[in-house]
Protein backbone atom coordinates (compact mmCIF):
# COMPACT_ATOMS: atom_id res chain seq x y z
CA UNK A 1 0.00 0.00 0.00
CA UNK A 2 1.49 3.36 -0.73
CA UNK A 3 -1.04 6.19 0.29
CA UNK A 4 0.69 9.38 0.54
CA UNK A 5 3.85 10.27 0.73
CA UNK A 6 6.50 7.49 0.39
CA UNK A 7 8.02 7.49 3.93
CA UNK A 8 11.51 6.95 2.09
CA UNK A 9 14.52 9.36 3.67
CA UNK A 10 16.97 8.52 0.87
CA UNK A 11 14.58 9.13 -2.55
CA UNK A 12 17.38 6.52 -3.91
CA UNK A 13 16.10 3.03 -4.95
CA UNK A 14 15.34 2.92 -8.46
CA UNK A 15 11.42 2.79 -8.84
CA UNK A 16 10.76 -0.97 -10.17
CA UNK A 17 7.28 -0.39 -12.01
CA UNK A 18 7.95 2.94 -13.80
CA UNK A 19 4.15 4.79 -14.30
CA UNK A 20 4.16 5.40 -17.98
CA UNK A 21 1.63 7.99 -19.30
CA UNK A 22 2.49 10.18 -21.67
CA UNK A 23 4.49 12.19 -20.02
CA UNK A 24 6.83 9.53 -20.85
CA UNK A 25 8.01 9.56 -24.62
CA UNK A 26 8.37 5.75 -26.08
CA UNK A 27 11.08 3.50 -27.72
CA UNK A 28 10.58 3.76 -31.21
CA UNK A 29 11.60 -0.15 -31.87
CA UNK A 30 9.38 -1.31 -28.80
CA UNK A 31 7.43 0.99 -27.34
CA UNK A 32 8.75 0.86 -23.79
CA UNK A 33 9.41 4.01 -21.76
CA UNK A 34 12.71 5.78 -23.36
CA UNK A 35 15.91 6.77 -21.93
CA UNK A 36 17.33 8.59 -24.80
CA UNK A 37 16.31 10.68 -27.30
CA UNK A 38 19.05 11.22 -30.06
CA UNK A 39 18.41 14.95 -30.74
CA UNK A 40 20.23 14.70 -34.46
CA UNK A 41 17.61 11.74 -35.85
CA UNK A 42 14.79 12.45 -33.79
CA UNK A 43 15.19 8.94 -32.15
CA UNK A 44 14.01 7.26 -28.89
CA UNK A 45 15.43 4.29 -26.96
CA UNK A 46 14.44 2.42 -24.02
CA UNK A 47 17.02 1.38 -21.94
CA UNK A 48 17.51 -2.83 -23.85
CA UNK A 49 17.30 -0.90 -27.44
CA UNK A 50 19.93 2.23 -26.35
CA UNK A 51 22.41 -0.51 -25.00
CA UNK A 52 22.12 -3.25 -27.90
CA UNK A 53 22.59 0.28 -30.09
CA UNK A 54 25.95 1.41 -28.07
CA UNK A 55 27.00 -2.02 -28.26
CA UNK A 56 26.64 -2.46 -32.24
CA UNK A 57 27.52 1.01 -32.75
CA UNK A 58 31.10 -0.14 -31.05
CA UNK A 59 31.03 -3.44 -33.26
CA UNK A 60 30.40 -2.04 -36.12
CA UNK A 61 33.17 1.00 -36.00
CA UNK A 62 35.76 -2.22 -34.82
CA UNK A 63 34.42 -4.00 -38.02
CA UNK A 64 34.96 -1.45 -40.49
CA UNK A 65 37.85 0.25 -39.19
CA UNK A 66 39.53 -3.04 -38.77
CA UNK A 67 40.28 -2.08 -35.57
CA UNK A 68 40.88 -5.98 -33.97
CA UNK A 69 41.52 -8.97 -35.84
CA UNK A 70 41.74 -12.71 -34.53
CA UNK A 71 44.54 -13.43 -32.19
CA UNK A 72 44.96 -9.78 -30.99
CA UNK A 73 45.93 -9.28 -27.65
CA UNK A 74 43.95 -6.19 -26.37
CA UNK A 75 44.71 -3.87 -23.45
CA UNK A 76 42.55 -1.47 -22.43
CA UNK A 77 44.34 1.99 -20.91
CA UNK A 78 42.40 1.55 -17.65
CA UNK A 79 42.14 4.62 -15.89
CA UNK A 80 39.10 3.75 -13.82
CA UNK A 81 37.13 6.83 -15.73
CA UNK A 82 34.02 6.89 -17.07
CA UNK A 83 35.06 6.32 -20.77
CA UNK A 84 37.72 3.45 -19.98
CA UNK A 85 34.99 1.85 -17.29
CA UNK A 86 32.21 2.02 -20.74
CA UNK A 87 35.20 0.40 -22.90
CA UNK A 88 35.85 -2.17 -21.04
CA UNK A 89 32.00 -2.95 -20.65
CA UNK A 90 31.50 -3.22 -23.65
CA UNK A 91 34.67 -4.72 -25.18
CA UNK A 92 33.82 -7.73 -22.23
CA UNK A 93 30.59 -7.85 -23.77
CA UNK A 94 31.41 -7.92 -27.88
CA UNK A 95 34.57 -10.48 -26.39
CA UNK A 96 32.87 -13.68 -27.12
CA UNK A 97 32.17 -12.80 -30.52
CA UNK A 98 35.79 -12.61 -31.75
CA UNK A 99 37.98 -15.31 -32.13
CA UNK A 100 40.79 -15.96 -30.48
CA UNK A 101 40.99 -12.32 -28.97
CA UNK A 102 42.43 -11.74 -25.36
CA UNK A 103 41.64 -8.98 -23.06
CA UNK A 104 43.13 -7.42 -19.94
CA UNK A 105 43.75 -3.79 -18.98
CA UNK A 106 46.73 -1.61 -17.47
CA UNK A 107 46.28 1.63 -15.88
CA UNK A 108 49.10 4.58 -15.17
CA UNK A 109 49.07 5.85 -11.81
CA UNK A 110 50.56 9.70 -12.63
CA UNK A 111 50.23 10.70 -9.04
CA UNK A 112 47.62 13.35 -8.91
CA UNK A 113 46.82 13.03 -4.93
CA UNK A 114 43.00 13.56 -4.18
CA UNK A 115 41.79 12.27 -8.20
CA UNK A 116 43.70 9.36 -8.42
CA UNK A 117 42.76 7.13 -5.54
CA UNK A 118 39.58 6.74 -6.36
CA UNK A 119 39.94 5.47 -9.78
CA UNK A 120 42.58 3.24 -9.39
CA UNK A 121 39.77 1.28 -6.86
CA UNK A 122 37.44 1.44 -8.75
CA UNK A 123 39.85 0.03 -11.89
CA UNK A 124 40.56 -2.50 -9.37
CA UNK A 125 36.90 -3.42 -8.53
CA UNK A 126 36.14 -3.57 -12.49
CA UNK A 127 38.75 -6.03 -13.68
CA UNK A 128 37.82 -8.20 -10.23
CA UNK A 129 34.70 -8.23 -11.64
CA UNK A 130 35.57 -9.35 -15.36
CA UNK A 131 38.49 -11.49 -14.18
CA UNK A 132 41.01 -9.73 -16.31
CA UNK A 133 44.34 -9.51 -16.01
CA UNK A 134 45.81 -6.13 -14.85
CA UNK A 135 48.97 -4.94 -14.38
CA UNK A 136 49.59 -1.33 -12.76
CA UNK A 137 52.35 1.16 -13.70
CA UNK A 138 53.26 4.87 -11.97
CA UNK A 139 55.30 7.80 -12.98
CA UNK A 140 57.30 7.19 -9.92
CA UNK A 141 58.39 3.80 -11.09
CA UNK A 142 59.06 5.09 -14.43
CA UNK A 143 60.26 8.48 -13.88
CA UNK A 144 61.13 8.81 -10.43
CA UNK A 145 58.99 11.21 -9.17
CA UNK A 146 54.87 11.64 -9.25
CA UNK A 147 52.85 14.29 -11.86
CA UNK A 148 52.25 16.33 -8.82
CA UNK A 149 56.15 17.03 -8.14
CA UNK A 150 56.70 17.30 -11.67
CA UNK A 151 53.96 20.20 -11.93
CA UNK A 152 55.03 22.37 -9.06
CA UNK A 153 54.99 26.09 -10.89
CA UNK A 154 54.28 24.88 -14.18
CA UNK A 155 50.25 23.91 -13.75
CA UNK A 156 49.19 25.30 -17.28
CA UNK A 157 51.58 22.45 -18.96
CA UNK A 158 49.95 19.83 -16.85
CA UNK A 159 48.22 18.64 -19.79
CA UNK A 160 50.80 18.80 -22.27
CA UNK A 161 53.40 17.24 -19.79
CA UNK A 162 51.64 14.71 -18.40
CA UNK A 163 50.24 13.88 -21.80
CA UNK A 164 54.05 13.11 -22.97
CA UNK A 165 54.41 11.51 -19.96
CA UNK A 166 51.31 9.18 -20.09
CA UNK A 167 52.32 8.16 -23.36
CA UNK A 168 55.34 6.50 -22.51
CA UNK A 169 54.05 5.08 -19.29
CA UNK A 170 51.23 3.25 -21.72
CA UNK A 171 53.49 2.51 -24.51
CA UNK A 172 55.76 0.83 -22.09
CA UNK A 173 52.44 -0.53 -19.81
CA UNK A 174 51.12 -2.14 -23.02
CA UNK A 175 54.64 -3.48 -23.72
CA UNK A 176 55.13 -4.97 -20.93
CA UNK A 177 51.70 -6.98 -20.96
CA UNK A 178 52.53 -8.69 -24.52
CA UNK A 179 50.00 -6.02 -26.32
CA UNK A 180 48.65 -6.17 -29.87
CA UNK A 181 46.25 -3.35 -29.68
CA UNK A 182 46.14 -0.20 -27.07
CA UNK A 183 42.79 0.62 -26.72
CA UNK A 184 41.91 3.46 -25.34
CA UNK A 185 38.60 5.52 -23.91
CA UNK A 186 38.42 8.16 -26.50
CA UNK A 187 34.93 9.50 -27.36
CA UNK A 188 33.27 11.28 -30.02
CA UNK A 189 33.39 14.51 -27.64
CA UNK A 190 37.09 13.75 -27.48
CA UNK A 191 37.55 13.25 -30.94
CA UNK A 192 35.82 16.37 -32.40
CA UNK A 193 37.57 18.90 -29.63
CA UNK A 194 40.64 17.18 -30.89
CA UNK A 195 39.88 18.11 -34.30
CA UNK A 196 38.73 21.59 -33.88
CA UNK A 197 42.30 22.03 -31.67
CA UNK A 198 44.01 21.18 -34.50
CA UNK A 199 42.26 24.01 -36.67
CA UNK A 200 42.55 26.25 -34.09
CA UNK A 201 46.19 26.04 -33.64
CA UNK A 202 46.62 25.16 -38.01
CA UNK A 203 48.60 21.87 -37.26
CA UNK A 204 47.07 19.75 -40.59
CA UNK A 205 49.39 17.26 -40.84
CA UNK A 206 48.57 16.51 -36.98
CA UNK A 207 44.62 16.95 -37.56
CA UNK A 208 44.83 14.11 -40.75
CA UNK A 209 47.39 11.48 -38.97
CA UNK A 210 45.75 9.17 -37.35
CA UNK A 211 47.06 8.12 -33.88
CA UNK A 212 46.89 4.74 -34.86
CA UNK A 213 48.85 4.80 -38.20
CA UNK A 214 51.63 7.39 -37.04
CA UNK A 215 53.27 4.60 -35.35
CA UNK A 216 52.92 1.98 -37.49
CA UNK A 217 54.96 -0.95 -36.65
CA UNK A 218 56.67 1.11 -34.29
CA UNK A 219 55.11 1.30 -31.34
CA UNK A 220 51.56 -0.45 -30.20
CA UNK A 221 48.85 0.40 -32.67
CA UNK A 222 46.07 2.31 -30.78
CA UNK A 223 42.56 2.09 -31.37
CA UNK A 224 39.55 4.10 -29.76
CA UNK A 225 36.27 2.02 -30.28
CA UNK A 226 34.28 4.40 -28.68
CA UNK A 227 35.26 7.67 -31.01
CA UNK A 228 31.40 7.89 -32.46
CA UNK A 229 30.00 7.14 -29.39
CA UNK A 230 29.35 10.73 -26.92
CA UNK A 231 30.19 11.45 -23.76
CA UNK A 232 26.26 11.65 -22.93
CA UNK A 233 25.59 8.33 -24.28
CA UNK A 234 28.66 6.82 -22.54
CA UNK A 235 26.78 8.27 -19.16
CA UNK A 236 24.18 7.20 -19.77
CA UNK A 237 25.01 3.28 -20.61
CA UNK A 238 27.14 3.26 -17.31
CA UNK A 239 23.90 4.80 -15.40
CA UNK A 240 21.89 2.19 -17.03
CA UNK A 241 23.99 -0.56 -15.89
CA UNK A 242 24.61 1.16 -12.40
CA UNK A 243 28.26 1.57 -12.88
CA UNK A 244 28.18 5.36 -12.55
CA UNK A 245 30.32 6.67 -9.89
CA UNK A 246 30.53 10.63 -9.38
CA UNK A 247 34.18 10.60 -9.69
CA UNK A 248 36.24 13.49 -9.10
CA UNK A 249 37.14 15.91 -12.21
CA UNK A 250 41.18 15.78 -12.33
CA UNK A 251 42.35 18.69 -10.75
CA UNK A 252 44.70 20.05 -13.40
CA UNK A 253 41.80 19.78 -16.28
CA UNK A 254 41.17 23.78 -15.69
CA UNK A 255 44.44 24.58 -17.34
CA UNK A 256 44.09 23.44 -20.51
CA UNK A 257 42.79 24.97 -23.88
CA UNK A 258 41.02 22.08 -24.66
CA UNK A 259 38.32 22.85 -21.41
CA UNK A 260 37.77 26.03 -23.29
CA UNK A 261 36.88 24.04 -26.55
CA UNK A 262 34.94 21.48 -24.65
CA UNK A 263 32.37 24.46 -23.12
CA UNK A 264 31.89 26.05 -26.99
CA UNK A 265 31.46 22.61 -28.38
CA UNK A 266 28.87 21.60 -25.86
CA UNK A 267 26.94 24.31 -26.58
CA UNK A 268 26.98 24.19 -30.55
CA UNK A 269 26.05 20.91 -30.21
CA UNK A 270 22.72 22.02 -28.08
CA UNK A 271 22.15 24.41 -30.72
CA UNK A 272 23.10 22.19 -33.14
CA UNK A 273 22.72 18.67 -32.67
CA UNK A 274 25.23 16.64 -35.47
CA UNK A 275 28.11 19.30 -34.75
CA UNK A 276 30.48 16.52 -33.35
CA UNK A 277 29.89 14.50 -35.87
CA UNK A 278 30.36 17.10 -38.51
CA UNK A 279 33.43 17.66 -37.20
CA UNK A 280 34.18 14.31 -37.50
CA UNK A 281 33.21 14.06 -41.23
CA UNK A 282 35.17 17.09 -41.98
CA UNK A 283 38.33 15.11 -40.81
CA UNK A 284 37.54 12.02 -42.82
CA UNK A 285 37.10 14.49 -45.89
CA UNK A 286 40.19 16.56 -45.22
CA UNK A 287 42.39 12.92 -44.82
CA UNK A 288 40.83 11.43 -47.82
CA UNK A 289 41.54 14.90 -49.72
CA UNK A 290 45.49 14.50 -48.15
CA UNK A 291 45.65 10.79 -48.62
CA UNK A 292 49.55 10.40 -50.07
CA UNK A 293 50.29 13.90 -50.35
CA UNK A 294 51.26 15.53 -47.39
CA UNK A 295 55.67 15.15 -47.07
CA UNK A 296 55.97 12.08 -44.70
CA UNK A 297 58.44 13.09 -41.72
CA UNK A 298 61.31 10.91 -42.27
CA UNK A 299 61.49 9.02 -39.10
CA UNK A 300 64.63 9.19 -37.11
CA UNK A 301 65.57 8.12 -33.69
CA UNK A 302 66.03 10.28 -30.22
CA UNK A 303 69.39 10.42 -29.70
CA UNK A 304 69.22 10.00 -25.84
CA UNK A 305 66.73 7.08 -25.91
CA UNK A 306 66.30 5.50 -29.34
CA UNK A 307 62.73 6.23 -29.83
CA UNK A 308 61.49 7.26 -32.49
CA UNK A 309 60.70 10.87 -33.07
CA UNK A 310 60.39 13.38 -35.84
CA UNK A 311 63.67 16.26 -34.43
CA UNK A 312 67.03 15.08 -32.93
CA UNK A 313 66.10 14.54 -29.09
CA UNK A 314 62.24 12.97 -28.68
CA UNK A 315 59.66 15.59 -26.37
CA UNK A 316 60.06 13.36 -23.47
CA UNK A 317 63.84 13.16 -23.09
CA UNK A 318 63.39 17.24 -23.90
CA UNK A 319 61.04 17.24 -21.22
CA UNK A 320 62.94 15.35 -18.92
CA UNK A 321 65.68 17.62 -18.94
CA UNK A 322 63.13 20.42 -17.46
CA UNK A 323 61.24 18.41 -14.85
CA UNK A 324 62.11 19.63 -11.39
CA UNK A 325 64.58 17.13 -10.00
CA UNK B 1 -0.58 10.27 15.84
CA UNK B 2 2.14 12.38 14.80
CA UNK B 3 2.66 12.35 11.19
CA UNK B 4 5.22 13.87 8.75
CA UNK B 5 4.76 17.05 7.52
CA UNK B 6 3.02 16.82 4.03
CA UNK B 7 4.59 17.16 1.09
CA UNK B 8 3.08 20.45 -0.79
CA UNK B 9 1.28 19.45 -4.61
CA UNK B 10 2.61 22.24 -5.90
CA UNK B 11 6.26 21.23 -5.31
CA UNK B 12 8.87 19.56 -7.46
CA UNK B 13 11.48 18.30 -5.67
CA UNK B 14 14.92 18.91 -7.51
CA UNK B 15 18.28 17.44 -6.73
CA UNK B 16 21.07 19.18 -8.34
CA UNK B 17 24.14 18.10 -9.13
CA UNK B 18 25.96 18.87 -5.75
CA UNK B 19 23.57 16.82 -3.88
CA UNK B 20 21.64 20.08 -2.87
CA UNK B 21 17.77 19.91 -2.72
CA UNK B 22 15.06 22.54 -3.70
CA UNK B 23 11.66 23.05 -4.49
CA UNK B 24 10.70 24.20 -7.94
CA UNK B 25 7.56 25.79 -9.27
CA UNK B 26 4.51 24.64 -10.71
CA UNK B 27 4.59 21.65 -13.29
CA UNK B 28 3.91 20.07 -15.90
CA UNK B 29 7.11 21.12 -17.51
CA UNK B 30 9.39 19.21 -20.07
CA UNK B 31 12.86 18.42 -18.68
CA UNK B 32 14.62 20.25 -21.04
CA UNK B 33 12.88 23.57 -20.05
CA UNK B 34 13.56 22.41 -16.80
CA UNK B 35 17.18 22.32 -16.93
CA UNK B 36 17.57 25.04 -18.69
CA UNK B 37 15.91 27.35 -16.35
CA UNK B 38 17.86 25.71 -13.50
CA UNK B 39 21.03 26.83 -15.93
CA UNK B 40 22.32 23.31 -17.18
CA UNK B 41 23.22 22.57 -20.62
CA UNK B 42 20.59 19.80 -21.69
CA UNK B 43 24.17 18.57 -23.43
CA UNK B 44 25.75 18.18 -20.36
CA UNK B 45 23.56 16.24 -17.98
CA UNK B 46 21.13 13.95 -17.57
CA UNK B 47 18.32 13.35 -15.49
CA UNK B 48 16.44 11.15 -12.98
CA UNK B 49 13.02 11.04 -12.46
CA UNK B 50 11.78 9.11 -9.50
CA UNK B 51 14.65 6.96 -9.74
CA UNK B 52 14.22 6.34 -13.57
CA UNK B 53 16.70 7.75 -16.60
CA UNK B 54 14.23 10.04 -19.18
CA UNK B 55 15.19 12.03 -22.04
CA UNK B 56 14.88 15.63 -22.26
CA UNK B 57 11.11 15.97 -24.19
CA UNK B 58 9.57 14.14 -20.77
CA UNK B 59 7.35 15.35 -18.77
CA UNK B 60 7.98 16.32 -14.96
CA UNK B 61 5.34 17.42 -12.90
CA UNK B 62 4.71 18.64 -9.31
CA UNK B 63 4.74 15.64 -7.67
CA UNK B 64 8.08 13.92 -9.04
CA UNK B 65 11.63 14.10 -7.45
CA UNK B 66 14.22 15.09 -10.20
CA UNK B 67 17.70 14.63 -10.02
CA UNK B 68 20.19 16.09 -12.13
CA UNK B 69 23.68 14.53 -12.78
CA UNK B 70 26.20 16.81 -14.40
CA UNK B 71 28.57 14.62 -16.97
CA UNK B 72 31.91 15.49 -16.00
CA UNK B 73 34.97 14.24 -17.65
CA UNK B 74 36.77 11.38 -16.24
CA UNK B 75 40.25 11.01 -18.32
ZN1 LIG C 1 12.81 -0.49 -27.07
ZN1 LIG D 1 64.33 10.29 -26.16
Amino acid sequence: MRSGSSGSPTGDEAVACDDVPVKTPRCDRCSGPAVFHDKKTGRHLCREHFIADIEKRVADTIRSKNLIIPGDHVVIALSGGKDSTALLMILARLLPSWDSVRLSAVTIDEGIAGYREDTIRSADRLVMQYGLDHASISFTELFGGTLDAFLKGREPEACSVCGILRRKALNVAADRAGATKLATGHNLDDEAQSVFMNVLRGDLPRLVRDSGSDSKGRFIPRIKPLMFISEKEIAVYLMLHGAWADLPECPYAVHALRGEVRGMLASLESKYPGTMLHLMESKTRIEAQCAGRLEEEPVRHCRECGDSCSGEICQLCTLKKTLSQ
Amino acid sequence: MHKALPVPDYCMKIILPDKSCRDAGPGPVTVETLVRDLGFDPVGVIVARNGTLVTEDAVVENTDEVRIIRIAHGG
